[in-house]
This record gives C-alpha cells, structure tokens and sequence, in this order.
C-alpha cells in the first residue's frame, strides 16, 4: 500500500506504538494523575512515594512552588500561597468577594471581569495558577512514561458550568497539555468501578471533597454510562466540616473570633485531624492553645449533620430529576477525602437503603477513572466497550426583554447538543445585534450567571423585521459551548464575537502562552514548530488510521492518490522544519480529507441504523 | 450524506415507524448503538473535520432522542412532518376544554388547603392520567386517519395535560418529600 512510504522509520510515531496518555483529577484541595500500568490504572507517585499534589501553589521571589512544599508555607506566607484556587476558576470578582472572608488574598480586577491576586512574583489569575498545578501533574507523568504526553483526560466537576471549564480547558493549554476530553467527576468514578465489575443497573456518586460537593445518577449498562442527572453544590465540603468542628473548639474554649491567620490555620488542623481521628476512634481529646476537650462520635455527628442534610437534599433532587427512587439505586459510589468520615457513610448508606461502596481510594477513584478513559480515546484500547454520555447541568439562556432569561437548551440535556433559534432585527438597516449567554434555572436574568456576550455583525441592512438571524449554539462532549450565527435569506453568516463574562478571550490566552515561554526562557519559534510537527503528526496519523479501515471502500483511486498526495505534502512539510509551512499544509489536509470524513461518518451512521443487536431488545429502562 | 444533511428523519434515524405509540425500550437502545458509532470520543484521535461532524451527528442524534422520547415533542413532531406549522404552546378555542383546563387547574391549586392534600393530589393526579389517556387514543386514531387538523386539537389539549401533569408532580415533591 502507497500509504506505508508516508511514514519512514524515525519521522513519524509507529502507529501502534502504545501512546503516553493520562488522567488528571484537577480537585480543590488535592490534585493527582494516574495512567494505565499494565491493564490496570495506577495513581503516579512522587519520588517520596507520594500520589497526592496537594493543590497549593506559592508565589516567591525566585519561582513557583507547587504541592506540599507549598502548602507548608500558607501559614507563614497567606498571602503569596494560593489554596483552592479551583474556587476561583470561571469566577467574577464580585463572586470572589463573596467566599472572601475564607480566602485571605489581595484581589484586583483583571481582563474580562476575571479576579487576579497580587502576589511578590506580580499579578496572577486562577487559570495561571491552575496551569502551575497541571504543569507539576503533566511532568510527573512524562517522566514517568518516558515522553512527552500524548494526551490527558482532565476532570471537572458535573455541576461546572461552562465558565469553569473554559477556565480548566485555558489551564490545561497554557500547561501544554492536549485535552482528550473534560469528564465529569463521578461520571469517572463510576468508570473506575464498573470497569471491575462490568456492571449493570443505576448508579449514584456522592462526591464530597475538600470544597465542592457532587452527586450524580448514573444509568450504565453493557459498558455505557449515561448521566441521567446530576446536582450539587459549589461551595460546601470537608473544609466546612473542619470549620463547624473549629466553631464548637472556638464556643468551648471561649476565644474571640478575631485570630490572626496563622492561628486560624492551626485551629483547623486541630479541627481536620481530630475529624480523621473520629474515624478510627470512638473519642479524641482536642487541645487548642490552654485548652482541652474531648470530642466524640455523637458530638461530632450531631456538629455535621445539618450539613450532610444539605448534600441529600441535593441527592433528592438529583433523584427526581433522573425519575428515580432511592430504592431503585443499584449501586452508591463515594468519592473525596470527606467520605472517609463515618457519619457521611450512615447517613448516606441510610438515605440509599445501601451500603455505599468504599473498595476503591475516595481519593484516587476519580484520576483512576480518568486514566481509563484517556487511555481509549488515545487510541490504546478499542473503545467499542465504552461510552460515556453526559448531561449538561445547567440550563443554557438568553437575554430577552424585560431582562428575563429565555431558555435554549435545558438542563440534563445530554451533550453534545445543537439548537438553533431565530432573530430579527428591529431597525431599517439594522447590521449588528447584540446577544447575552446566560447559565441558570432562575427566570430573571440577574439571577443567572452571566457566560459571554456576542456581538453579530454583518447583517445585511434591511428592513425592520425582514432580516432572519438563525443564531446555532452549540454545546460539544466538554460541556464547552460555541456559538455560529447565518442570515437565512441571504446566507450571509454573521461574524460572531465572544467575549466571555468571567473568562479569558482567545488571544488573551495566547499572550498568556507567549509569556510563559518568555519567562521559561523558551525559543519561542523551535517551540511553535514542535507544536506544529505534533499536530501534523497527529493528523497524519488519524488519516493513516481512516484510511486502513475503510479509505478502499470509500474512496476511489484517483481520490485516494489526491489525498496521498497531501499526505505526502504535509511529511515534507514536517520535515522542512517551518511552522508556517506545516501549518499552512495542515489547513490543506483538512479540507482535502473532509469529503471522505464526511463519507465516514455517514458510513458508521449507516451501520449503526441497519444493525439490530440484542441491545434493542434488551437495552433501555 | 443522507444523515448528515438531515434528511433522515428522527423516526428513520432510530429505524422506527412513524407513530405515535412507540417502543421506547428499542428507542433507548438504538440511541446507545448510534452513538457508539458517532460519539465525538470515538474521533478524540481523528482529523479536525472528523471531530467536527461527530459533534454534529452526535447532537442531531440526541435531539432526535429528545424529541422522540418526550410525548408532546413527539407528537408535535409527527404533526411537522404532516406538514403543519406548530408552536410550542398551541392554542385551542375549544369552550369545553377551557372549562376543563380552568377547573382542572383549581382543583390543583385548592390540594394545598385540602383536609387530606395526599389524596386529593392523588385523586388530581387519576384524573389526569385517565384524561391523558384518552387524548392520547384520540391523537393515536386521528393521526392514522390522516385527520391532521383534528389531530392538531388533540395536541392541545395533550401539551396542557402533560404541563399539568408535571405541574402536580412538582407539588408532590414540594408537598411530600421531606
């Protein structure tokens, strides 16, 4: 075959060379990455032997700290370390303001309505600081498998709403990593554990972190995992837990409220480690300062319970929006840190009728998970067994008058989803229009949380009314939204301008990128060609791929020789060593293959439409 | 490129006849065989423009699934693709079913002050079913007859009792769940 001369040994990867592929639990409090080690998904340690990252980072004056080095310093150091920062992804500064009594850093506003913090090493803003944790997580695993990655499967939380996982999606790029996909928390959490038991049935995940608490309802059957509804909330975990336990330390020993920073932090500790304690004692003796008390189960049950009662009024919500009774949950997964405390796990095992699974590390299920799926959409396993369809867990609206909010596309719509609604204008000769992209179940505008606002131009000038803008948004497998814009009478497609309410635009994230390179000291051009030579690789080798399976079917000689001819063209351009060059070819590539992409499309559409497996007669609710 | 064109419509996409009573079982299997093949992950490793359809095949198949899934939507649907115009709220200006709609609403806002909200829910709720139940026959009947305009009534009065429907729901959980 032609196709065999394209790749000479060296030039290009082998393509069934085993791909180097991660998965990245990007979490409040604790950050970790995990990959496929033999046939089983293995959490990476450091050289100590450590897995977890803890998601610290601290600005000093001669560089960035990351991990538990970090976090060592916040007591001494407030206000140049940064913990939690995934509270602060995708976020206003007013939202920022609002946890500000928890968070103790110097905040101004930046580009885009984004918080930035002042630190010693300058200005930072969280997606910055997110992208130091990934950059720790991403070099830990290259070292460890040998190269550079081929790909990550970052997780988010089910209830991010798009701003948040923009902001995750612009870290992990300005850390130089390849997004194979973002996958939702407990959608990866059950992947680890029905992975082991091929299982079948409904699924809940209650996930309680350091700071976040998700819960989601899963359908799974013969390897897919469908979300049939998720919920939660952003802003509640085990840091609340420590803070009620600090509370009844602070009530009993009589202190005033107004600690210094440093003390707040050890009264947490002695808060958090006597919380750990509970777990495998039945009582703990707390000292703070001249203080001592003992704490027991039942004190502590009765400190936590009004916020478990929180996390299973969500669980009810999530189970009437799913069309599910608790007793119809076949299976309840926990995941966090916080789930280790046994007062979460009776009252979650009495809630669910069920004893909730623990067999797998609450702390490593989610980046084990991720690690499953990364390696099947990098191509290392067939991934005819595997699924996974999510949800979109907010409503998507618009703008209207009056400020109401008008839905698009509802929550617990499963993604990627499109929908198209229509505009006219309400001037002669009106060219431009403005639309506002909202996320939120409320009815008044102000109540939602503003995503971005588009500007249309290039209408064609008519008369009021005349002019029929169909405006497309799109949400992709990310929960990423995107939106195009055409005039139906003429055709004429609108120019869309996003500007992202609490986010960066495009070319604020490639500024970004070229100042990171600065500041690393990169060759800024030897760093653009390799890019360009990964993404060449990259395309040639999905060809090669498509081409193997079906191009002989699909294709006749003359449109497979012209399609070989630009294989061919772009290999030289790889090798010619100009990032224009191959990016120019790329371009060329991709509009010379979209014929037979489209052709492939409609050929899998075709047999999946005439095939009748078991699965009708047996799949379903 | 019959399906990506959108030719195809959502019955023939998940290989149903174009009815109103479907299987919904064979509906939420086919959906899961359709996506195997379009699912954007299962072109995480392929070209631009290949990620690109997927996304594409992928979302009309879910809206398809969305559509054929939810009884109102449906029937809507099959009423489009008999050529009708239809809106999301269709109107009626049939007198006895306003008077219906009003005393049927009434009786839901009066189950909070009821002596027994529970059974006067529950009695609403029967009700609502029954009536549900034969509208749909209605719709069934008039739709396979090829009455459209007839049948399009009937959609009427099917979205308000499946608004009803969820609206009673809603209460249910408001009132009983705790």
């Amino acid at each position: 075959m032609v196709l065999l001369q394209i790749s000479e040994p060296g030039q290009s990867p082998e393509p069934h060379a085993r791909k180097r592929a991660v998965g990245i639990d990007l979490g409040t409090t604790n950050s970790l990455v995990a990959t496929i080690l033999g046939d089983r998904p293995r959490a990476m340690p450091d050289a100590a032997g450590k897995v977890i990252v803890p998601s610290a980072v601290r600005y000093t004056s001669d560089g960035v700290e990351v991990g538990a080095e970090a976090k060592a310093g916040a007591a001494q150091d407030p206000y140049n370390t940064i913990l939690s920062v995934k509270r602060l992804m995708g976020r206003g500064l007013a939202d920022v303001k609002s946890l500000g009594e928890q968070l103790p850093y110097r905040f101004a506003a930046d580009k885009g309505g984004m918080p930035s913090i002042e630190t010693c090493a300058g200005k930072v803003n969280p997606v910055q600081v997110s992208a130091e944790i990934l950059k720790v997580l991403a070099a830990r695993g290259e070292e460890e498998l040998g190269g550079k990655l081929d790909g990550a499967v970052i997780t988010v939380p089910a209830y991010f709403d798009d701003a948040q996982r923009q902001a995750t999606k612009d870290a992990a790029r300005l850390a130089g990593l390849h997004v194979l996909r973002l996958l939702n928390e407990p959608t990866a959490a059950a992947v680890a554990y029905g992975l082991d038991r091929e299982g079948e049935g409904v699924i809940a995940v209650y996930d309680l972190g350091g700071g976040t608490f998700d819960i989601s309802i899963l359908h799974l059957t013969k390897g897919v995992f469908e979300v049939l509804s998720t919920g939660g909330d952003s802003a509640l975990g085990g840091d609340d837990f420590d803070r009620a336990i600090a509370g009844w330390i602070i009530e009993q020993a009589g202190l005033g409220v107004d600690l210094d920073p440093g003390q707040q932090r050890r009264l947490l500790d002695a808060a958090c480690a006597a919380k750990e304690a509970l777990g495998t004692e039945a009582e703990v003796d707390v000292c703070f300062g001249d203080w001592q008390g003992t704490l027991d189960r039942a004190l502590m049950a009765s400190l936590l319970d009004s916020l478990i009662d929180k996390t299973l009024r969500a669980c009810k919500r999530a189970l009437r929006d799913a069309g599910k009774k608790a007793s119809e949950i076949d299976n309840v997964v926990m995941v966090g840190g916080s789930t280790r405390t046994l007062r979460v796990r009776e009252r979650v095992a009495e809630f669910f009728g069920r004893e909730p699974l623990t067999d797998i590390d609450p702390d490593q299920v989610v980046a084990l998970g991720a690690a499953v799926q990364a390696d099947v959409l990098v191509g290392n396993k067939s991934g005819d067994d595997m699924l996974l369809l999510d949800v979109i867990p907010l409503s998507l609206g618009l703008e209207t008058m009056g400020g109401l909010a008008e839905k698009v596309i509802h929550r617990n719509t499963t993604i990627p989803v499109a929908k198209a609604q229509e505009f006219t204008t309400f001037k002669d000769g009106q060219t431009a229009m403005s639309i506002h992209v909202v996320q939120g179940e409320r009815e008044l505008v102000s109540d939602c949380r503003s995503l971005a606002r588009f500007e249309l131009r290039g209408i064609p000038p008519m008369v009021a009314g005349a002019a029929h803008v169909r405006v497309t948004f799109q949400v992709d497998a990310d929960g990423l939204l995107s939106v195009s814009a055409v005039e139906k009478s003429s055709g004429v497609a609108a120019e869309v301008t996003v500007k992202p309410s609490y986010g960066l635009d495009d070319d604020t994230v490639a500024q970004m990128l070229r100042d990171s390179y600065t500041h690393a000291g990169d060759d800024m051009a030897a760093r653009a060609l390799r890019e360009a030579q990964v993404e060449a690789e990259r395309v040639l080798e999905a060809l090669i791929a498509a081409l193997r399976e079906n191009g002989a079917e699909l294709l006749n000689d003359a449109e497979l020789a012209e399609l070989e001819q630009g294989m061919l063209k772009l290999q030289q351009a790889h090798n010619s060593g100009d990032a224009d060059t191959i990016n120019n070819e790329i371009e060329k590539l991709n509009d010379l293959s979209g014929e037979f992409a489209a052709r492939r499309m409609d050929s899998s559409i075709k047999r999946a439409m005439a095939g009748h497996s078991l699965d009708e007669f047996e799949g379903g609710e | 490129m019959s399906f990506i064109d959108g030719n195809q419509n959502y019955f023939q996409i998940f290989g149903l006849e174009p009815t109103y009573r479907i299987d919904t079982r064979a509906l939420a299997g086919k959906l899961r065989q359709l996506q195997q093949q379009v699912h954007p992950d299962r072109f995480a490793s392929g070209t631009p423009r290949e990620r690109r359809l997927a996304e594409e095949a992928a979302a009309l198949v879910n809206d398809a699934h969305t559509t054929l899934t939810d009884p109102a939507l449906r029937a809507a649907y099959l009423l489009k693709m008999a050529g009708l115009e239809i809106s999301a709220n269709q109107t009626t200006a049939d007198m006895d079913f306003l008077m219906q709609q009003m005393a049927l609403r009434e009786e839901l806002e009066a189950v909070r002050s009821a002596s027994d909200p529970e059974r006067a829910l529950e009695a609403l709720m029967e009700e609502v079913e029954d009536l549900l139940h034969r509208e749909e026959e209605t719709f069934t009947e008039l739709y396979e007859s090829a009455d459209y305009p007839a049948a399009e009534a009937t959609l009427a009065r099917l979205q308000f009792l499946f608004k009803l429907r969820h609206q009673a729901e809603d209460l249910e959980a408001q009132l009983f769940d705790d």
